[in-house]
């Protein structure tokens, strides 16, 4: 496989404010790349420099070969895009709003666009203005895989749409992929990215802090052990155990919460030394693993308690 | 101390236009009134001012106007009806604007009763109307007092307080009309067509003889009757008092049935007013043949053709209804003149009589077709930039169409807009000229229709070259700016001994006169090179910058 996307120190600013600063990975063709971060880390912006609707101020970023800011023409005829924030024409209806995009890309299939319409369950008969949020949301993904695109690029994609249809969007993704397209899934719902993405990249403060597969990424996970046992055992005990990032006892006293990052062999042997009722493990979530790239460095800020009065 | 309360964060909301209506046009009248006494300097020049006044009687009242006040009130009279247009855009806003935007949802999730919200709002319009009032009348005070002109403070305030009642009309019809659509352009075009409609309802009887009963059907006639800055003048208040019960009817309609519609809904008309509902065709859910989605070009003309057939129905008809009123004009002072064997022979020896004459009027009177189809192409440049604003040009963009091309097919499906108009108007002056019998030359008519053409391009190229720097409500301010201060230098600048060089600025300047003199080539070539210019800086911006949202 070779690299579709190719992103290298793509850096943009807005004024004196932040956007993305020497942004670089690559996606491989037919892969499932998820890009997560929090609001306002500079997700939206990538993909828009990617859609050359913004112009990148260094680096470069080229699609299957092509640059993303010269070639944006060549690009497009390749690409399905789903924007964040979909807007359009508030009084044109779904289906004009399709006919439109379906006259403007050229080639579209117009039964494969009918069944998309009948998959998704949207109704093109209304106007842009009176869709719901996932209504419009339907809208754009359809003008996004009506003409089987080469690469698809989703920002936020299931935004407001209801489980049946999150789940029908999987299947189309999974069939996109299927049939070679690659798919770049920006996204904050990580169980999304964890079922549809074979890579992520993490995207901080307009910097890129990891970029790895989904299972890779999970390696940096923490263990959560949570033992009961038949007495009162002293937190002290464990606190200090080769690994452990945080013990935590419940109300009675008799269960303990330890976190340990790397081997479980201390926390265990150490656990043995008190008379044991149960012992059960749980793996942090792509969500836990997110977090905690956020935590510990000031990030997580403290909101101000300034009361308006 | 904007953000404490609705009403605090509404009035912020109207600064602009507190300074743009309220100085600007307060300062031009103060200009003008200070300007007076240099217009009037012999008895020839007074009684010429008297004379060109009655000619243009179907335009205002020509009252007094060897006085400053009579002479203002004259001349500016119609311009202080057009600030009816700011009332009218903010009351569509305030309300159904924000249920547009979804914000309205917002607002009234916070613990304040709907109605509350809602008096907030209207009372921050009617305070930012009535401090735009206050500023005109305090600068046409000061500019009284500097020329003498023998009206008091009071009779300001007066002038003020009908300006605020016949604006807050039309703002309160816009709030009226906001509750049975759920769209706020409709409120806002709908009240703009009956601002027209009532303007030129109210010049019917200064034309046309008998007539004054059509007129009293429109509240601009009861705005237009009281004339306070001319001395002597006693206030109407029976006139005030008919514009505040209207203001009570519509604004108190409009805001009761605000309370008790649906959010983001409308008021059901009766059966008998609505659209039947029909049910959806499948066939018809995805028009993939229809002609208007085929090219960006064709979804340009089609986004510009409600617009268009509109504009198209007020400038062409303003066009022809300007021809009447030229021929009529001729024909009210030939039957004035004939009385006086000495005043026949001074309107025979001008012309009067002869269809030059008629062209000297129509030529007059077309300074306002550019005026309104520049308006036209500033709108239209607007909703460009608004697209941008609003992220409507994302997907279109995500198409494999460069920036280029899109800009240049909706610059073309605007052009053709344009052209459109232009043409129409040809034919309806045309057609006016010859069942009113007047042999007017048709080559000059053309020009002077055709002529308006290349001035709704260059606003059209300049809005577009704006567009690529500025967010909408800036280009849109800024261009209007532009067009005022245009039409100000090319119509008042004369009267002001303005020097050749400034008059020169305005892009009316090389429109000239074209029906007495023919269609000036070399002067529209140099505007369509302009434009062209403008259009290409614009394309040069808008491939290259950000797409903003």
């Amino acid at each position: 496989m070779s690299a579709i996307i190719e992103v290298e120190h793509l850096t943009k600013k807005y004024g004196s404010k932040r956007g993305i600063t020497d942004v670089s990975f690559s996606v491989e063709e037919g892969e499932a790349f998820g890009f997560l971060g929090p609001n306002g880390a500079g997700k939206t912006t990538t993909m828009r420099l990617l859609m050359a609707l913004l112009r990148s101020d260094a680096g470069s970023a080229r699609i299957a070969g092509l640059d993303c800011w010269q070639q944006a023409v060549e690009i497009k005829r390749l690409i399905g895009y789903v924007p964040g924030e979909p807007s359009f024409d508030p009084g044109m209806t779904g289906g004009q709003i399709l006919a439109y995009f379906a006259h403007l890309r050229g080639s579209v299939d117009q039964a494969y666009l009918k069944q998309l319409i009948q998959r998704l369950e949207f109704d093109p008969s209304r106007k842009f203005r009176q869709y719901s949020t996932g209504n419009k949301r339907k809208l754009v993904l359809i003008q996004a895989f009506m003409h089987r695109p080469k690469v698809l690029f989703l920002d936020e994609p299931t935004n407001g749409l209801d489980p049946l249809n999150q789940q029908e969007f999987a299947r189309l993704v999974q069939e996109a992929q299927a049939k070679g397209s690659t798919v770049f899934l920006s996204s904050h719902i990580l169980s999304e990215v964890e079922q549809l993405c074979t890579r992520v990249g993490i995207i901080r403060e307009g910097q890129i802090v990891r970029v790895g597969g989904v299972n890779e990424v999970k390696d940096i996970k923490r263990h959560v052990l949570t033992i009961t046992f038949a007495n009162v055992v002293p937190v002290a005990a464990f606190e200090q155990l080769e690994g452990v990032s945080r013990v935590e006892a419940l109300a009675d006293g008799h269960t303990l919460q330890v976190e340990i990052r790397g081997q479980a062999d201390p926390v265990v042997k150490a656990a043995a030394a008190f008379p044991v009722l149960s012992v059960s493990s749980h793996e942090p979530s792509l969500e836990d693993i997110f977090l905690r790239f956020y935590e510990g460095d000031g990030l997580a800020k403290k909101e101000t308690s300034d009361v308006v009065h | 101390m904007w953000f404490t309360s609705v009403f605090m964060k509404t009035l912020r909301e109207f600064r602009w236009a507190l300074v743009g209506w309220g100085l600007g046009m307060g300062l031009l009248m103060m200009l003008v009134l200070m300007a007076f006494p240099s217009l009037v300097t012999t008895p020839a020049a007074k009684a010429s001012l008297v004379s060109v006044g009655q000619s243009f009687a179907w335009l205002a009242a020509p009252v007094r106007l060897d006085t400053a006040g009579g002479y203002v009130m004259y001349k500016y009279g119609l311009l202080l009806e057009l600030i009816s247009i700011w009332s009218l855009l903010a009351c569509s806003r305030i309300l159904r604007g924000e249920e547009e935007r979804g914000s309205m949802d917002v607002l009234l999730a916070q613990p304040r009763s709907r109605r509350r919200v809602a008096l907030e709002k209207l009372a921050a319009f009617w305070a930012a109307q009535a401090l735009i009032a206050l500023i005109i009348a305090l600068l046409a005070y000061a500019g009284g007092v500097e020329v003498n002109a023998g009206y008091s403070l009071g009779d300001s305030l007066i002038l003020g307080l009908d300006v605020v009642l016949l604006c807050g009309f039309f703002g309160s019809l816009a709030l009226f009309i906001s509750q049975f659509s759920v769209d706020r352009g409709v409120a806002t075009g709908l009240t703009g067509a009956l601002l027209v409609v009532f303007i030129v309802l109210d010049m019917i009887h200064r034309g046309f003889p008998n007539t004054d009963w059509i007129s009293q059907l429109s509240p601009v006639y009861y705005f237009n009757v009281n004339k306070p800055l001319i001395p002597g003048f006693s206030p109407n208040y029976g006139a005030l008092l008919v514009l505040l019960v209207l203001n009570i009817v519509f604004g108190g309609f409009g805001f009761w049935l605000f309370l008790r519609r649906d959010v983001g809904g409308i008021v059901r008309l009766p059966a008998f007013l609505r659209q039947l509902a029909r049910p959806a065709n499948p066939a018809r859910a995805l028009p993939l043949k229809a002609w208007s989605f085929r090219s960006l070009y064709a979804r340009g003309l089609a986004m510009a053709l409600r617009p268009t057939l509109w504009w198209t129905l007020g400038i062409a008809g303003l066009a022809a209804f300007m021809v009447e009123i030229a021929v009529q004009t001729q024909t009210n002072l030939k039957t004035l003149y004939e009385s006086s064997p000495i005043l026949k022979s001074m309107f025979e020896a001008s012309g009067g009589g002869s269809s030059d004459f008629v062209a000297k009027i129509l030529s007059t009177l077309f300074i306002f077709m550019p005026v309104l189809l520049m308006a036209f192409a500033t709108t239209q440049a607007s909703r460009w930039t608004g697209d941008e604003e609003d992220g409507r040009q994302d997907l279109i963009l995500a198409t494999p169409h460069s920036r280029l091309n899109v800009l240049l097919a909706r610059f073309g499906a605007l052009t053709t807009s344009t052209v459109f108009i232009g043409l129409v108007t040809m034919a309806a002056t045309s057609l006016t000229a010859m069942t009113a019998g007047v042999s007017l030359d048709q080559g000059k008519l053309v020009a002077a229709t055709l002529s308006i053409i290349p001035l709704g391009l260059l606003m059209a190229a300049l809005g577009y070259l704006l567009g690529g720097w500025l967010r909408t409500a800036i280009e849109t301010g800024l261009l209007s700016f532009l067009l005022v201060i245009w039409f100000f230098l090319s119509f008042v600048g004369p009267g002001l001994n303005l020097p050749e060089n400034t008059l020169r600025l305005s892009p009316f300047y090389y429109y000239g006169n074209p029906i007495l003199d023919g269609l000036p080539i070399w002067n529209m070539l140099g505007l369509l090179a302009v434009a062209l210019l403008a259009l290409a800086l614009a394309a040069w911006r808008f491939t290259r910058k950000d797409i903003a949202r």
